[in-house]
């Protein structure tokens, strides 16, 4: 097939966002001709212990789209080093490895989305279910001048929590962050949402 | 009379089911002996003893379970089972368990839960699961002295709205104020212990309605 | 005296471990030994000789259980590679109690790794790494039960 020696895969990056991580390269081009490639990757522990070893990678050994999700590659927040070759029937490129290990205490964390209900006298916080790591603060309080701030921390998104038992007529708001145990990093807060409870007020 | 062993296929399947540390040996009868009388002998290991132990009630039997909790109550160490089929002078080799480790793998079953409410509230008063116990006049051990970070998942379901809220607590009474008069709401309650997943039992649902509201039928008077 | 108090996020090894769980103590043929799993050994540990024991332990494994095992299936060493690198993680939180003092090693909390060794040495190396693989559910609920309120549900 006219190709005598197969181009390793060029600018290896890593992007993160809420603890997904993919890793990205340059395609290889060889005209008419799909290209196959197998990424391998080696946490700190290897490269300190067992420099030979390489792993491949849970869903990209081998691959055809010039990018892999390595989530579930990564599982420690150590330095990880990661490689991708090309291959092409018999013939394979050399590793191109990333230039700088990656470490998932880099991963960029965003505010989650939040659903404030309300229940008669009783707000109810439905939090964005980003996975099993993320738990999440929230900060809520009565709308009015030198009101005090309340804590809750949510350990799971996805499912209605009961929050607070409010008086009615007065707006309350409430803004959260996640938090990621693994990485000791918690995100910015969300935008405040207010709501307010209708009905007769609670007697004193 | 030893029985020639490997004369009949294993029986498959083998494993516990443990709930509050209640810990049963199961099994399925061996493959293509359908309408024949097997019968089956279990014995146990405690991992790092020295020898496997006949359990003297589970010789012989024709059903296809048996009860080791008393074997394996000490929930710390680990632990072995295996059975055989036997008909006649034929039995089968032994089919073994995987390693068994009540502390981490038995289900935590729901707390008893008891309901009481006024006009406006309920207040729900949870019993910690307990954990079995072989005669009836021991003292009970709660389960939350073997799990110290025990905590229980409270859903509650508002009929009327429709709507459905959870609270993750650790203290065993808790008070929903501030509800709807004359509504019925169901309760359900899971345990939990957080560390590895286990399979989980919730409660039965509970619904309790809250009482009328006196106010406004005073009004209406 | 303050304890050392560490984050950790087990969930993610403990679920690493259920995956090789039955495959590695499956290899364990020496059902009449153990290493951890004698309950005399990490049950007397005192809170305050806890974080010296997890410290010891953590390097019990990554400086020679991990070491000693030979692992041929993909499936299964990507799950001790997840677990040996999340150890070598914990190695560098607990690294922080030490340089605060909070790490302290007892006679009591000697002893008790150096039991483990020497029942680790009196098995033939590829052995005695299984069977340590086999017991780290011991060792992950030890350190469940005894770094709380820092694990993650």
């Amino acid at each position: 097939d006219g190709v005598a020696v197969l181009p390793a895969p060029q600018n290896l990056s890593v992007q993160s966002t809420n603890m997904k991580h993919v890793l990205t390269w340059s395609p290889v081009i060889v005209p008419g001709e799909i290209i196959h490639y197998s990424v391998e990757y080696q946490g700190e522990y290897e490269s300190l212990y067992m420099s030979h070893i390489w792993i491949p990678s849970s869903w990209c050994s081998p691959t055809q789209g010039p990018e892999c999700d390595i989530t579930d590659d990564i599982t420690a927040t150590v330095p990880y080093s990661l490689r991708v070759r090309a291959t092409l029937g018999s013939l394979t490129s050399a590793w191109s490895t990333l230039k700088h290990p990656f470490n998932r205490n880099s991963t960029i964390l965003t505010p989650p989305g939040m659903e404030i209900t309300k229940d008669g006298f009783h707000l109810v916080i439905k939090l964005e279910d980003l996975g099993p790591q993320f738990e999440f603060f929230v900060a809520y309080w009565k709308r009015e001048p030198g009101a005090k701030e309340h804590v809750k921390m949510v350990r799971h998104g996805g499912i209605p929590v009961h929050l607070e038992t409010v008086e009615p007529g007065a707006a309350h708001c409430v803004k959260v962050r996640t938090f990621v145990k693994a990485i000791g990093r918690h995100s910015a807060f969300s935008q405040t949402e207010c709501i307010k409870v209708q009905g007769e007020t609670l007697p004193l | 009379v030893p029985c020639v062993s490997g004369g009949l296929p294993k029986p498959t399947n083998i494993t516990f089911l443990s709930i509050n540390m209640k810990n049963i040996l199961q099994w399925n009868p061996p493959q293509g002996l359908q309408g024949v009388e097997v019968t089956y002998s279990v014995q146990y290991f405690i991992y790092g003893q020295k020898k496997w132990l006949n359990k003297s009630e589970c010789r012989n039997i024709s059903r296809t379970y048996c009860d080791l909790s008393a074997e394996t109550s000490d929930y710390e160490h680990q632990y072995y089972a295996k059975v055989k089929a036997i008909w006649g002078t034929n039995c089968s080799k032994w089919a073994e368990t995987g390693r068994f480790y009540p502390f981490l793998e038995t289900q935590i079953g729901p707390p008893e839960v008891a309901l009481t409410t006024d006009e406006k509230s309920i207040s729900i008063v949870l019993t910690a699961p307990k954990k079995w116990k072989k005669n009836p006049e021991e003292s009970s051990i709660s389960l939350e002295q073997i799990y110290s970070n025990l905590k229980y998942n409270v859903s509650i379901y508002n009929t009327k709205s429709n709507r459905t809220w959870s609270q993750c607590v650790t203290n065993r009474t808790l008070v929903f104020s501030w509800l709807e008069p004359d509504t019925l709401y169901c309760v359900l309650v899971e345990s939990f212990v957080p560390g590895p997943p286990r399979l989980a039992q919730p409660s039965e649902k509970r619904c309790v309605s809250t009482l009328k509201d006196q106010t406004s039928t005073l009004k209406v008077k | 005296l303050r304890r050392c108090v560490i984050s950790l996020d087990m969930r993610r090894i403990e679920e690493s471990f259920r995956g090789i769980k039955n495959a590695i103590q499956a290899k364990d043929t020496f059902q009449n030994v153990t290493i951890l799993s004698t309950s005399e050994t990490l049950h007397s540990i005192k809170p305050l000789d806890v974080c010296c024991v997890t410290k010891n332990l953590l390097a019990f494994y990554v400086d020679r259980v991990f070491k000693d095992h030979q692992e041929l299936s993909p499936q299964i060493l990507r799950r001790i590679s997840s677990i040996a690198n999340s150890f070598l993680y914990m190695q560098k939180t607990l690294q922080q109690c030490q340089e605060q003092r909070l790490c302290r090693c007892s006679q009591e909390a000697t002893n008790a790794t150096r039991i483990i060794h020497d029942y680790y040495d009196q098995l033939e190396v590829r052995s005695a790494a299984i069977k340590s693989l086999g017991e780290l559910d011991v060792f992950l609920a030890w350190i469940d039960k005894n770094h709380q309120g820092t694990s993650a549900a």
